[in-house]
């Protein structure tokens, strides 16, 4: 009897604990995205700070031991990043896959998470030609063309004002490495000021 | 007197403060665990084609934010990566392995080592991993890959002075099926030598 006296008296507070724990885990899965401090946009971000861009096409240096802006990136890629910010203005980015290298373009909200992604496959005559906008912004320009984008135009309704656009190019061999950073340097990435109606 | 009076506070303040280890506990627990749910599995290799698209899984969204990294979309191929052998043993850095053909189909394909933490391991070729377009091929298109801390001919990769590492497979424009789980004996053979 009395060791389940001491039981029944223990399960509530046991309970609790067990219930306390859940939330706590909820919470901070949930909140992980937001405050992880050492995300894939902050380490691009103070990457382009060190090497002084603030606005356009930031080319990842060739990825050796010590020096990943990245985990777990394929060494085997010519990469860029181009971070953006919503808040004011609609962003652009055009790009050109020429040849059978894979180019793939993917979306990243700030905490990292993937959001769109297109490869060469999906080019149209060879170009990418994206529209990246919030919901404000994208109802601006869908008005302002009557909803007719031109042909290649893809336009992506972004989830957070933050975030950035990875450019991945695989060199099939370490020679076509010089190559292909050249062919990045026509990609283009920039703010635009929304059609005035 | 004061802690006959004062117990109940006691007993709820302990319960709170267990309460809050036990679920960062959990957390770190789960998120070290992999990248959520639906993970695709054949043999020693791991895949979770959930991180690459838009309605990815809470947890898939934390590990991604606390690790860096930025995974490949679903659209633009599946990354697998292996940390034990075909028989199921942890990969060991003082050991001799060779993989072996075939791999899955896709445009293209690089297979890589890396550290456990995603970063790659120095070494006197500066080669990282090979693509399905450099590595050298037997006759009738096999292949494979000897790995080994010590120098070897043919297509070679070193882990280094590390003690744990993973092989990575990256599969760029694959039609493999998501959905069900994929055929073991459709992917690289890893196979333990000797050890040092």
């Amino acid at each position: 009897m009395m060791i389940l006296d001491r039981l029944l008296n223990f399960l509530p507070w046991a309970l609790a604990t067990l219930m306390i724990a859940a939330m706590v885990h909820l919470v901070s899965v949930l909140l992980m995205p937001a405050l992880a401090p050492k995300d894939a946009y902050a380490r691009l971000a103070s990457y382009a700070k060190t090497v002084g861009i603030n606005e356009g096409v930031v080319a990842l240096p060739p990825i050796t031991p010590g020096a990943e802006i990245l985990p777990f990136e394929d060494a085997s890629f010519v990469e860029a990043a181009c971070i953006y910010d919503l808040s004011r203005r609609p962003y652009h980015v055009t790009a050109s896959a020429e040849g059978e290298d894979f180019f793939g373009l993917s979306f990243h909200a700030s905490g990292g998470r993937i959001y769109h992604a297109i490869t060469d496959r999906s080019a149209i005559k060879g170009k990418f030609d994206i529209i990246l906008g919030n919901t404000r912004q994208m109802e601006a320009i869908e008005n302002a063309s009557d909803g007719a984008a031109p042909l290649q135009e893809v336009r992506i309704t972004a989830p957070t004002s933050r975030g950035f656009v990875m450019l991945r190019v695989l060199a099939k061999r370490g020679s076509d490495q010089a190559r292909i950073r050249e062919q990045l340097k026509s990609v283009k990435c920039e703010n635009f000021d929304l059609p005035k109606n | 007197m004061f802690l006959e009076r004062y117990s109940l506070y006691l007993r709820a303040g302990l319960v709170m403060i267990a309460g809050l280890l036990l679920g960062l506990f959990t957390t770190v627990l789960s998120l070290n665990a992999g990248y959520g749910f639906n993970a695709l599995e054949a043999g020693p290799w791991t895949a979770w084609p959930s991180v690459g698209v838009p309605d990815s899984d809470p947890y898939a969204r934390a590990v991604i934010a606390r690790t860096g990294e930025t995974p490949l979309g679903r659209d633009q191929g599946l990354v697998f990566t292996a940390s034990t052998d075909s028989s199921g043993a942890p990969l060991d850095g003082a050991c001799d392995y060779t993989l072996e053909d075939p791999t899955p189909p896709a445009r293209f394909w690089t297979l890589g080592i890396v550290s456990t933490k995603g970063s790659l391991f120095a070494n006197p070729t500066g080669r990282f991993g090979y693509s399905s377009a450099d590595i050298l091929r037997h006759e009738g298109g096999g292949f494979n890959i000897n790995v080994s801390r010590n120098m070897q001919t043919g297509n070679w990769l070193s882990p280094g002075e590390a003690h744990q590492f993973s092989f990575i497979l990256r599969l760029y424009d694959t039609p493999l099926d998501v959905d069900t789980q994929p055929k073991a004996d459709r992917f690289p053979k890893i196979t333990k030598l000797n050890c040092a």
